[in-house]
Protein backbone atom coordinates (compact mmCIF):
# COMPACT_ATOMS: atom_id res chain seq x y z
CA UNK A 1 0.00 0.00 0.00
CA UNK A 2 1.63 3.43 -0.84
CA UNK A 3 1.03 5.79 1.75
CA UNK A 4 1.26 8.87 -0.45
CA UNK A 5 -2.14 7.71 -1.93
CA UNK A 6 -3.41 8.82 1.41
CA UNK A 7 -4.50 12.18 1.48
CA UNK A 8 -4.62 12.42 6.11
CA UNK A 9 -1.10 10.61 6.15
CA UNK A 10 0.67 12.70 3.37
CA UNK A 11 -1.24 16.54 5.23
CA UNK A 12 0.08 14.81 8.18
CA UNK A 13 3.78 13.73 7.19
CA UNK A 14 4.07 17.09 5.10
CA UNK A 15 2.89 19.62 8.17
CA UNK A 16 5.80 17.38 9.97
CA UNK A 17 8.51 18.10 7.41
CA UNK A 18 7.60 21.55 7.58
CA UNK A 19 7.39 21.78 10.76
CA UNK A 20 10.69 19.64 11.44
CA UNK A 21 9.52 17.43 13.82
CA UNK A 22 9.83 14.58 10.96
CA UNK A 23 13.88 13.59 11.29
CA UNK A 24 16.22 10.97 10.28
CA UNK A 25 15.75 8.45 7.81
CA UNK A 26 11.47 9.18 8.42
CA UNK A 27 12.72 12.39 6.70
CA UNK A 28 15.23 11.10 4.01
CA UNK A 29 12.81 8.94 3.07
CA UNK A 30 9.84 11.88 2.77
CA UNK A 31 12.43 13.91 1.20
CA UNK A 32 13.02 10.79 -1.81
CA UNK A 33 9.27 10.19 -2.61
CA UNK A 34 8.74 13.89 -2.93
CA UNK A 35 11.10 14.16 -5.99
CA UNK A 36 8.68 11.96 -7.77
CA UNK A 37 5.25 12.29 -5.96
CA UNK A 38 3.25 15.89 -6.83
CA UNK A 39 0.75 15.50 -4.08
CA UNK A 40 3.69 15.63 -1.57
CA UNK A 41 5.01 18.30 -3.03
CA UNK A 42 1.77 20.62 -3.14
CA UNK A 43 1.07 19.03 0.61
CA UNK A 44 4.61 20.52 1.62
CA UNK A 45 3.84 24.21 -0.40
CA UNK A 46 0.56 24.22 1.59
CA UNK A 47 2.27 23.83 4.63
CA UNK A 48 5.02 25.98 3.96
CA UNK A 49 2.48 29.06 2.75
CA UNK A 50 1.19 28.53 6.06
CA UNK A 51 3.88 28.54 8.48
CA UNK A 52 6.07 30.69 6.50
CA UNK A 53 4.42 33.95 8.27
CA UNK A 54 6.23 32.66 11.40
CA UNK A 55 9.52 33.58 9.46
CA UNK A 56 8.64 36.57 7.65
CA UNK A 57 6.98 38.36 10.67
CA UNK A 58 10.08 38.49 12.23
CA UNK A 59 11.58 42.28 12.43
CA UNK A 60 14.96 42.41 9.79
CA UNK A 61 18.15 42.44 10.85
CA UNK A 62 20.77 44.19 8.84
CA UNK A 63 23.59 41.91 7.91
CA UNK A 64 27.23 43.19 9.38
CA UNK A 65 29.35 45.06 6.87
CA UNK A 66 31.80 42.22 6.02
CA UNK A 67 28.78 39.52 5.46
CA UNK A 68 28.29 40.85 1.52
CA UNK A 69 32.27 40.80 0.87
CA UNK A 70 32.47 37.80 2.44
CA UNK A 71 30.02 36.18 0.05
CA UNK A 72 31.19 37.61 -2.89
CA UNK A 73 34.65 36.35 -1.92
CA UNK A 74 33.82 33.16 -2.50
CA UNK A 75 30.94 33.14 -5.18
CA UNK A 76 32.03 36.47 -7.42
CA UNK A 77 36.15 37.07 -6.64
CA UNK A 78 38.15 37.44 -9.82
CA UNK A 79 40.79 35.79 -7.90
CA UNK A 80 38.53 32.61 -7.55
CA UNK A 81 39.92 30.64 -9.71
CA UNK A 82 37.69 30.07 -12.44
CA UNK A 83 36.55 25.83 -12.46
CA UNK A 84 36.82 24.22 -15.91
CA UNK A 85 33.66 23.32 -17.46
CA UNK A 86 34.01 19.74 -16.79
CA UNK A 87 34.72 20.58 -12.99
CA UNK A 88 31.68 22.50 -12.95
CA UNK A 89 29.57 19.53 -14.33
CA UNK A 90 31.02 17.04 -11.76
CA UNK A 91 30.77 19.56 -8.92
CA UNK A 92 27.06 19.43 -7.75
CA UNK A 93 26.93 15.41 -8.78
CA UNK A 94 30.07 13.89 -7.29
CA UNK A 95 27.10 10.94 -6.12
CA UNK A 96 25.96 9.92 -9.18
CA UNK A 97 29.14 9.97 -11.33
CA UNK A 98 30.06 6.18 -11.14
CA UNK A 99 25.99 5.48 -12.10
CA UNK A 100 26.24 7.92 -14.55
CA UNK A 101 29.63 6.65 -16.18
CA UNK A 102 27.86 3.43 -15.79
CA UNK A 103 25.22 4.04 -18.06
CA UNK A 104 27.07 5.96 -20.60
CA UNK A 105 29.21 2.44 -20.67
CA UNK A 106 25.97 0.31 -21.48
CA UNK A 107 24.18 3.12 -23.13
CA UNK A 108 27.10 3.40 -26.01
CA UNK A 109 27.09 -0.59 -27.21
CA UNK A 110 23.70 -0.26 -27.09
CA UNK A 111 23.42 2.36 -29.54
CA UNK A 112 26.52 0.55 -31.92
CA UNK A 113 23.41 -2.13 -31.74
CA UNK A 114 20.43 -0.13 -32.58
CA UNK A 115 22.06 2.02 -34.66
CA UNK A 116 24.29 -0.27 -37.01
CA UNK A 117 22.72 -3.24 -36.61
CA UNK A 118 24.36 -5.55 -39.80
CA UNK A 119 23.32 -8.72 -41.65
CA UNK A 120 24.70 -12.10 -40.16
CA UNK A 121 28.17 -12.83 -41.64
CA UNK A 122 28.90 -9.24 -43.04
CA UNK A 123 31.93 -7.24 -41.74
CA UNK A 124 31.65 -5.45 -38.54
CA UNK A 125 31.91 -1.69 -38.81
CA UNK A 126 34.81 -0.76 -37.12
CA UNK A 127 33.44 2.70 -35.34
CA UNK A 128 30.27 4.03 -33.89
CA UNK A 129 28.34 6.22 -35.86
CA UNK A 130 28.67 10.27 -35.51
CA UNK A 131 26.26 10.85 -33.03
CA UNK A 132 25.43 13.14 -29.94
CA UNK A 133 24.69 11.91 -26.86
CA UNK A 134 24.04 13.51 -23.62
CA UNK A 135 23.68 11.43 -20.26
CA UNK A 136 21.64 13.96 -17.45
CA UNK A 137 21.93 13.50 -14.41
CA UNK A 138 18.69 14.18 -11.71
CA UNK A 139 19.12 16.62 -9.01
CA UNK A 140 19.80 14.06 -6.94
CA UNK A 141 22.48 13.11 -8.83
CA UNK A 142 20.75 9.89 -10.15
CA UNK A 143 20.86 8.63 -13.63
CA UNK A 144 18.07 10.51 -15.09
CA UNK A 145 17.82 11.23 -18.89
CA UNK A 146 19.96 10.05 -22.02
CA UNK A 147 19.33 12.09 -25.35
CA UNK A 148 21.01 10.99 -28.31
CA UNK A 149 20.95 11.78 -32.14
CA UNK A 150 22.89 10.80 -35.17
CA UNK A 151 25.00 13.93 -36.05
CA UNK A 152 23.10 14.93 -39.41
CA UNK A 153 19.45 13.74 -38.57
CA UNK A 154 16.79 16.08 -37.26
CA UNK A 155 15.84 13.40 -34.85
CA UNK A 156 16.35 13.09 -31.02
CA UNK A 157 15.76 9.87 -28.99
CA UNK A 158 15.08 10.45 -25.68
CA UNK A 159 14.95 8.68 -23.24
CA UNK A 160 13.71 8.87 -19.35
CA UNK A 161 16.21 6.41 -17.17
CA UNK A 162 14.16 8.25 -14.08
CA UNK A 163 10.46 9.97 -14.28
CA UNK A 164 10.13 13.15 -13.56
CA UNK A 165 6.52 13.93 -12.39
CA UNK A 166 5.35 17.26 -13.33
CA UNK A 167 2.26 19.30 -11.98
CA UNK A 168 -0.93 19.66 -14.53
CA UNK A 169 -0.34 22.39 -16.78
CA UNK A 170 3.61 22.16 -17.15
CA UNK A 171 5.94 20.11 -19.32
CA UNK A 172 9.61 19.33 -19.34
CA UNK A 173 11.87 21.91 -21.59
CA UNK A 174 15.66 20.95 -22.67
CA UNK A 175 18.67 23.96 -22.76
CA UNK A 176 21.42 23.85 -24.35
CA UNK A 177 24.49 25.15 -22.01
CA UNK A 178 27.75 26.20 -24.32
CA UNK A 179 31.36 27.00 -22.74
CA UNK A 180 30.50 29.88 -21.91
CA UNK A 181 27.78 28.89 -19.41
CA UNK A 182 25.33 30.31 -21.58
CA UNK A 183 22.08 28.88 -21.52
CA UNK A 184 19.88 28.57 -25.00
CA UNK A 185 16.63 26.77 -25.42
CA UNK A 186 16.23 23.82 -27.36
CA UNK A 187 12.78 23.19 -27.27
CA UNK A 188 9.92 20.57 -25.39
CA UNK A 189 10.01 17.39 -24.45
CA UNK A 190 7.07 15.07 -24.29
CA UNK A 191 6.89 12.99 -21.04
CA UNK A 192 7.20 9.22 -21.73
CA UNK A 193 9.89 6.52 -21.14
CA UNK A 194 11.14 6.45 -24.83
CA UNK A 195 9.84 9.71 -26.80
CA UNK A 196 11.42 11.17 -30.41
CA UNK A 197 11.43 15.01 -30.78
CA UNK A 198 11.84 16.72 -34.32
CA UNK A 199 14.64 19.35 -34.57
CA UNK A 200 14.07 22.10 -37.27
CA UNK A 201 17.76 22.34 -37.63
CA UNK A 202 20.14 19.37 -37.92
CA UNK A 203 21.97 17.37 -34.94
CA UNK A 204 24.93 19.28 -35.54
CA UNK A 205 23.44 22.77 -35.82
CA UNK A 206 21.71 22.40 -32.39
CA UNK A 207 24.43 20.58 -30.13
CA UNK A 208 27.63 21.70 -31.99
CA UNK A 209 28.42 24.44 -28.86
CA UNK A 210 26.71 22.10 -26.34
CA UNK A 211 29.04 21.52 -23.48
CA UNK A 212 26.13 20.39 -22.01
CA UNK A 213 22.44 19.51 -21.66
CA UNK A 214 19.65 20.33 -19.24
CA UNK A 215 15.79 20.05 -18.68
CA UNK A 216 13.86 21.91 -16.36
CA UNK A 217 10.00 22.14 -16.03
CA UNK A 218 7.98 25.33 -17.61
CA UNK A 219 4.20 26.09 -17.93
CA UNK A 220 3.02 23.66 -21.03
CA UNK A 221 2.55 25.32 -24.21
CA UNK A 222 5.56 28.28 -23.48
CA UNK A 223 8.99 29.11 -25.58
CA UNK A 224 11.42 30.44 -22.58
CA UNK A 225 13.97 32.44 -23.40
CA UNK A 226 15.72 31.82 -20.15
CA UNK A 227 14.81 28.82 -17.82
CA UNK A 228 12.32 30.12 -14.63
CA UNK A 229 13.48 27.19 -12.05
CA UNK A 230 16.05 24.89 -10.82
CA UNK A 231 16.99 21.94 -13.91
CA UNK A 232 15.71 18.78 -13.07
CA UNK A 233 17.78 17.03 -14.92
CA UNK A 234 21.60 18.32 -16.18
CA UNK A 235 24.88 16.62 -17.72
CA UNK A 236 27.24 16.18 -20.40
CA UNK A 237 26.52 16.52 -24.15
CA UNK A 238 29.08 14.59 -26.46
CA UNK A 239 30.48 14.34 -29.60
CA UNK A 240 30.86 10.41 -30.15
CA UNK A 241 33.26 10.34 -33.27
CA UNK A 242 37.17 11.29 -33.61
CA UNK B 1 6.51 43.20 -9.13
CA UNK B 2 5.49 41.11 -6.04
CA UNK B 3 7.82 39.66 -3.82
CA UNK B 4 7.57 36.67 -5.43
CA UNK B 5 8.07 37.30 -8.80
CA UNK B 6 11.09 39.64 -8.12
CA UNK B 7 12.95 36.59 -6.18
CA UNK B 8 11.94 34.25 -8.95
CA UNK B 9 13.02 36.85 -11.69
CA UNK B 10 16.42 36.78 -9.69
CA UNK B 11 17.09 33.54 -9.09
CA UNK B 12 16.18 32.60 -12.83
CA UNK B 13 19.13 36.02 -14.02
CA UNK B 14 21.34 34.18 -11.17
CA UNK B 15 21.08 30.59 -12.86
CA UNK B 16 22.66 32.80 -16.17
CA UNK B 17 25.58 33.66 -13.73
CA UNK B 18 24.44 37.38 -13.30
CA UNK B 19 26.50 38.78 -10.30
CA UNK B 20 24.15 41.89 -10.73
CA UNK B 21 20.77 39.54 -10.20
CA UNK B 22 22.93 37.93 -7.29
CA UNK B 23 23.71 41.17 -5.53
CA UNK B 24 19.96 42.57 -5.71
CA UNK B 25 18.99 39.51 -4.40
CA UNK B 26 20.73 39.97 -1.66
CA UNK B 27 20.05 43.12 -1.14
CA UNK B 28 16.38 42.55 -0.87
CA UNK B 29 16.51 39.28 1.13
CA UNK B 30 19.47 38.93 3.78
CA UNK B 31 17.99 41.28 6.09
CA UNK B 32 15.00 38.97 6.78
CA UNK B 33 17.24 35.83 5.77
CA UNK B 34 19.50 37.04 8.33
CA UNK B 35 16.44 37.53 11.28
CA UNK B 36 15.36 33.63 10.65
CA UNK B 37 18.75 32.30 11.11
CA UNK B 38 19.30 34.45 14.29
CA UNK B 39 15.90 33.74 15.62
CA UNK B 40 16.86 30.25 15.99
CA UNK B 41 20.58 30.21 16.73
CA UNK B 42 20.47 33.50 18.97
CA UNK B 43 23.72 34.67 17.65
CA UNK B 44 25.02 36.48 15.18
CA UNK B 45 28.59 35.46 14.03
CA UNK B 46 26.65 31.89 13.75
CA UNK B 47 23.79 33.03 11.84
CA UNK B 48 25.59 35.03 9.23
CA UNK B 49 27.62 32.27 8.31
CA UNK B 50 24.37 30.32 7.78
CA UNK B 51 23.08 33.44 5.53
CA UNK B 52 26.75 33.27 3.75
CA UNK B 53 26.18 29.44 3.06
CA UNK B 54 22.91 29.64 1.66
CA UNK B 55 23.75 32.16 -0.68
CA UNK B 56 26.80 30.30 -1.82
CA UNK B 57 24.38 27.66 -2.57
CA UNK B 58 22.42 29.84 -4.45
CA UNK B 59 25.32 31.06 -6.70
CA UNK B 60 25.87 27.26 -7.63
CA UNK B 61 22.39 26.11 -7.91
CA UNK B 62 22.63 23.88 -5.27
CA UNK B 63 19.46 25.52 -3.02
CA UNK B 64 16.88 23.29 -5.14
CA UNK B 65 12.93 23.38 -5.13
CA UNK B 66 10.71 20.81 -6.12
CA UNK B 67 9.06 21.12 -9.80
CA UNK B 68 6.84 23.22 -9.99
CA UNK B 69 7.43 24.85 -6.57
CA UNK B 70 7.09 28.69 -6.12
CA UNK B 71 10.60 29.89 -5.42
CA UNK B 72 9.46 33.24 -2.86
CA UNK B 73 10.97 35.18 0.19
CA UNK B 74 9.20 32.86 2.13
CA UNK B 75 10.76 29.80 0.52
CA UNK B 76 14.26 31.19 1.11
CA UNK B 77 13.34 31.73 4.62
CA UNK B 78 11.88 28.34 4.95
CA UNK B 79 15.70 26.90 3.26
CA UNK B 80 17.71 29.38 5.69
CA UNK B 81 15.92 28.14 8.95
CA UNK B 82 15.88 24.17 7.82
CA UNK B 83 19.97 24.80 7.83
CA UNK B 84 20.10 26.83 10.71
CA UNK B 85 17.96 24.17 12.37
CA UNK B 86 21.07 21.41 10.76
CA UNK B 87 23.29 23.27 12.25
CA UNK B 88 22.09 23.75 15.62
CA UNK B 89 21.24 20.00 15.72
CA UNK B 90 25.14 19.28 15.55
CA UNK B 91 25.90 21.78 17.80
CA UNK B 92 23.13 22.26 20.32
CA UNK B 93 23.99 21.22 24.22
CA UNK B 94 20.82 20.54 25.67
CA UNK B 95 18.99 23.38 27.98
CA UNK B 96 15.66 22.31 29.59
CA UNK B 97 12.90 24.45 29.57
CA UNK B 98 12.67 24.33 33.07
CA UNK B 99 15.52 23.66 35.76
CA UNK B 100 16.47 24.26 39.43
CA UNK B 101 19.19 26.93 40.11
CA UNK B 102 22.18 26.11 42.89
CA UNK B 103 19.97 27.37 45.29
CA UNK B 104 16.61 25.12 44.61
CA UNK B 105 15.19 27.57 42.60
CA UNK B 106 12.57 26.65 39.41
CA UNK B 107 13.98 28.67 36.45
CA UNK B 108 12.22 29.10 33.32
CA UNK B 109 14.00 29.57 29.96
CA UNK B 110 12.42 32.19 27.90
CA UNK B 111 11.41 31.34 24.64
CA UNK B 112 10.15 34.81 23.45
CA UNK B 113 12.74 36.95 21.63
CA UNK B 114 13.44 40.86 21.99
CA UNK B 115 10.66 41.83 19.92
CA UNK B 116 7.96 40.25 21.94
CA UNK B 117 6.10 37.49 21.88
CA UNK B 118 5.72 35.33 18.25
CA UNK B 119 1.54 36.33 18.60
CA UNK B 120 2.93 40.13 18.66
CA UNK B 121 4.64 39.93 16.03
CA UNK B 122 2.60 38.47 13.65
CA UNK B 123 -0.09 40.79 14.89
CA UNK B 124 1.82 43.92 13.90
CA UNK B 125 2.16 42.84 10.04
CA UNK B 126 -1.21 43.09 8.61
CA UNK B 127 -0.59 40.24 5.77
CA UNK B 128 -0.09 37.71 8.99
CA UNK B 129 -2.96 39.00 10.93
CA UNK B 130 -4.73 35.83 10.17
CA UNK B 131 -1.61 33.56 11.19
CA UNK B 132 -1.31 35.17 14.02
CA UNK B 133 -5.21 35.41 15.26
CA UNK B 134 -4.87 31.37 14.50
CA UNK B 135 -1.82 31.38 16.47
CA UNK B 136 -3.40 32.92 19.70
CA UNK B 137 -6.28 30.57 19.76
CA UNK B 138 -4.16 27.66 20.84
CA UNK B 139 -3.62 26.70 23.88
CA UNK B 140 -0.59 28.03 25.69
CA UNK B 141 1.66 24.52 26.53
CA UNK B 142 0.48 23.50 22.87
CA UNK B 143 1.72 26.69 20.98
CA UNK B 144 5.17 26.90 22.94
CA UNK B 145 5.66 23.33 21.70
CA UNK B 146 4.76 24.30 17.99
CA UNK B 147 6.89 27.27 18.57
CA UNK B 148 9.97 25.14 19.80
CA UNK B 149 9.71 22.35 17.23
CA UNK B 150 9.40 26.04 14.27
CA UNK B 151 11.72 28.23 15.82
CA UNK B 152 14.33 26.17 17.80
CA UNK B 153 14.08 23.22 15.53
CA UNK B 154 13.55 20.77 18.51
CA UNK B 155 12.51 17.36 17.85
CA UNK B 156 9.34 15.81 20.07
CA UNK B 157 11.90 14.03 22.12
CA UNK B 158 13.65 17.10 22.57
CA UNK B 159 10.11 19.01 23.49
CA UNK B 160 9.30 16.37 25.52
CA UNK B 161 12.18 17.02 27.71
CA UNK B 162 12.76 20.56 27.42
CA UNK B 163 8.82 21.06 28.55
CA UNK B 164 8.88 17.87 31.05
CA UNK B 165 5.87 16.36 29.12
CA UNK B 166 5.41 12.90 27.73
CA UNK B 167 6.98 12.12 24.16
CA UNK B 168 2.81 11.06 23.29
CA UNK B 169 1.54 14.42 24.98
CA UNK B 170 3.99 16.42 23.01
CA UNK B 171 2.95 14.14 19.53
CA UNK B 172 -0.61 14.61 19.91
CA UNK B 173 0.00 18.34 20.68
CA UNK B 174 1.74 19.45 17.98
CA UNK B 175 -0.37 17.81 15.19
CA UNK B 176 -3.91 19.02 16.93
CA UNK B 177 -2.51 22.45 17.09
CA UNK B 178 -0.89 21.99 13.12
CA UNK B 179 -4.07 20.82 12.44
CA UNK B 180 -6.02 23.69 14.30
CA UNK B 181 -4.14 26.30 12.27
CA UNK B 182 -4.90 24.56 9.00
CA UNK B 183 -8.88 24.54 9.76
CA UNK B 184 -8.37 28.34 11.48
CA UNK B 185 -6.56 29.67 8.35
CA UNK B 186 -8.83 27.64 6.08
CA UNK B 187 -12.27 29.14 7.81
CA UNK B 188 -10.43 32.46 7.75
CA UNK B 189 -9.78 32.42 4.07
Amino acid sequence: MNWYRHEDTVDRLASAYVLGTLTGRARQRFETAMGSQPGLQRAVAAWTRRLAPLLLALAPVQPSPQLWPAIARVTLSPSAPALPWWQRWLAPLPAGMLAMGLVLGTLVPWLWQAQHAVPEGSQLMAQLPASYVGVLATQAGKPGLIVSSLRHSRAVDIKQVTPMVVSAGAGLYLWRIDKAGGISPIGPLPQGPWVQVNLDQTAEQVFAQAQELAVSVEPLGSRPTVPSQDFVYRGLCAKLWK
Amino acid sequence: MSDTQEVESLLARIALRDATAFKALYDVTARQLLAVAMRVLQNRAVAEEVVQEVFVKIWNQSVHGAPGQTRSLAWLCVITRNRAVDFLRQQRPETPLVWQDAEGQEQHHDVSSEEGSVEDQLLAHEQDLRLGGCMGGLATEPRLALILAFYEGLTHPQIAERMRRPLGTIKAWTRRSLLRLKGCLEAAA
